[in-house]
């Protein structure tokens, strides 16, 4: 039970210092988030204006608002799904984890959270911008509903995606042309979350019962379980030659 | 394949039957080979001969098709993490992160290891830096470093952990001739001073004749020549190739 425990403790340390050395090279690496921010806020930027030319003086409906930004969102994460093993592997740096003596579900869930981080990130600021600038039509929220609608319509998805990331930039990182793989094998893996997710965030911002989006709660719930333990199962394969 | 190359009789690693497999193709082809503890062991080839795939196997970062590696008497697949806290390894690209400091990829890879307690990390890296030269660049990006002393780093961040077996391939490449020859020259100490048994494979025979105890000669996946040094010259050396 002892030998459990500490053996417990001691894969928490090194789920820790990876996670705290890729965050630590992130930072000294800002430029390439402030790129990925900049794409997302011109984005946004150019949905608005686009929008208000049209329909001037008509604040954007929640659901073109809610689709532009996990639109937004999607293709940010191509972004960051580089980060995660292919440009470690390009360095090199990822054989040097993987001669160490840690597991290899180890260094996925580093990455699956490390990749969860950078994504809410990128998400909180974008999502603040777009709410300055596109100004949605949103019901006014309590305190729950704005609580649910940060918990189940942004993190649970942001948790799904990441997992969704981890594993396709783990599948794609051998591949010789990696930059045209990545996004083909993420389209697949994650086409069937995206109706269920903006369905979620509409349903949440217009401040409707839990109990109707009860649904795509579990999809999103299922379908990241699913990617996880997929993810675990090929894990040994996945991070060898 | 075994012989007395007048160290240790104690036999550290065992290779027996290894192959690797990738397709059709044989990479290692029924290798098998002891190697005695406190010795260097040279490994040639011409390119594509299996150096590169036979250290990969033997660091961890990749699996035999078939076949048995013993290191300290531990079965590879049954005790691969204690095998791996055995092992250092160099590869032809760099372990270290380019935007992080001496002081943060040392403490990063020691960590990984989980050798020392919390106190004990500065001291013992600035110890390493200290034998290395290094002390003035400690808090420097490897980024700053020159090709010589990125080298130095590597050396440190295999020795960190106090491992038993160096695997290294192609260290040499990319250094000038002083820093070769700095290199074989810690290569010798860390045999001499420190107890440890170095496998190296490159290309640079006179190197190989300079510090090894014996030398394998692969030819298309297969041992062409086992032998000790002092039966082989350069020219004799090549024949096998």
């Amino acid at each position: 039970m002892k030998e459990k425990e500490s053996s417990n403790n001691s894969n928490l340390k090194l789920f820790a210092t990876i996670l705290q050395k890729d965050i630590k090279s992130e930072v000294r690496q800002i430029s390439d988030i402030f790129s990925v921010l900049l794409f997302g806020i011109i984005s946004i930027f150019i949905f608005s204006s686009a929008y208000n030319t049209i329909n001037v003086g008509i604040s954007m409906p929640i659901e073109i608002f809610v689709t532009q930004i996990w639109m937004i969102i999607f293709f940010t994460l191509i972004f960051i799904m580089i980060k995660l093993f292919v440009q470690e592997k390009e360095r090199g740096t990822l054989d040097g984890l993987t001669t160490s003596p840690v597991s290899k579900n180890i260094i996925l869930t580093s990455k699956i959270i490390f990749c969860f981080i950078l994504l809410s990130f990128i998400e909180l600021i974008l999502i603040l911008f777009s709410f300055f600038i596109s100004i949605p039509s949103t019901q006014d929220l309590n305190i729950i509903q704005l609580f649910s609608y940060i918990l189940l319509g942004i993190v649970l998805p942001t948790l799904d995606l990441s997992v969704c990331g981890t594993l396709v930039s783990a599948l794609s990182m051998y591949s010789k042309s990696r930059s045209f793989v990545l996004p083909l094998l993420l389209f697949p893996i994650i086409l069937p979350i995206t109706s269920p997710i903006i369905s979620l965030n509409i349903k949440l911002l217009e401040g409707e019962l839990l109990s109707l989006a009860l649904m795509e709660i579990l999809f999103i719930a299922a379908h990241a379980i699913l990617m996880f333990s997929i993810l675990v199962l090929v894990s040994e394969e996945l991070l060898s030659d | 394949m075994s012989f007395n190359m007048n160290k240790s009789d104690r036999v550290l690693l065992e290779c027996d039957n290894v192959s690797k497999q990738y397709g059709f193709f044989f990479a290692l082809n029924k290798i098998s080979f002891n190697v005695k503890e406190n010795t260097i062991l040279g490994i040639v080839g011409a390119n594509g001969a299996g150096k590169t795939t036979l250290i990969k196997i033997l660091s961890g970062l990749s699996s035999p098709t078939s076949g048995k590696i013993l290191i300290s008497n531990m079965d590879y697949k049954e005790n691969n993490r204690n095998i791996k806290q055995l092992i250092g390894t160099i590869s032809s690209k760099s372990f270290l992160y380019e935007e992080l400091s001496i002081y943060e990829n040392l403490k990063f890879y020691s960590k990984l290891y989980s050798v020392y307690k919390k106190h004990e990390f500065k001291e013992k890296i600035e110890q390493f830096a200290d034998n290395f030269n290094l002390s003035d660049w400690i808090y420097e990006p490897i980024s700053f470093l020159s090709t010589g002393m990125k080298q130095k780093v590597e050396i440190i961040r295999i020795l960190i952990h106090n491992p038993s077996i160096l695997l290294l391939d192609e260290p040499f490449s990319g250094l000038d001739f002083n820093s070769i020859n700095l290199l074989i020259k810690i290569l010798s100490d860390l045999r001499k001073d420190e107890n440890l048994t170095i496998i190296l494979a490159t290309h640079k025979i006179e190197v190989i004749q300079q510090i090894s105890d014996a030398i394998l000669i692969l030819k298309r996946g297969k041992i062409s020549k086992f032998a000790p040094k002092t039966e082989m010259d350069k020219i004799k050396i090549e024949s096998y190739f």
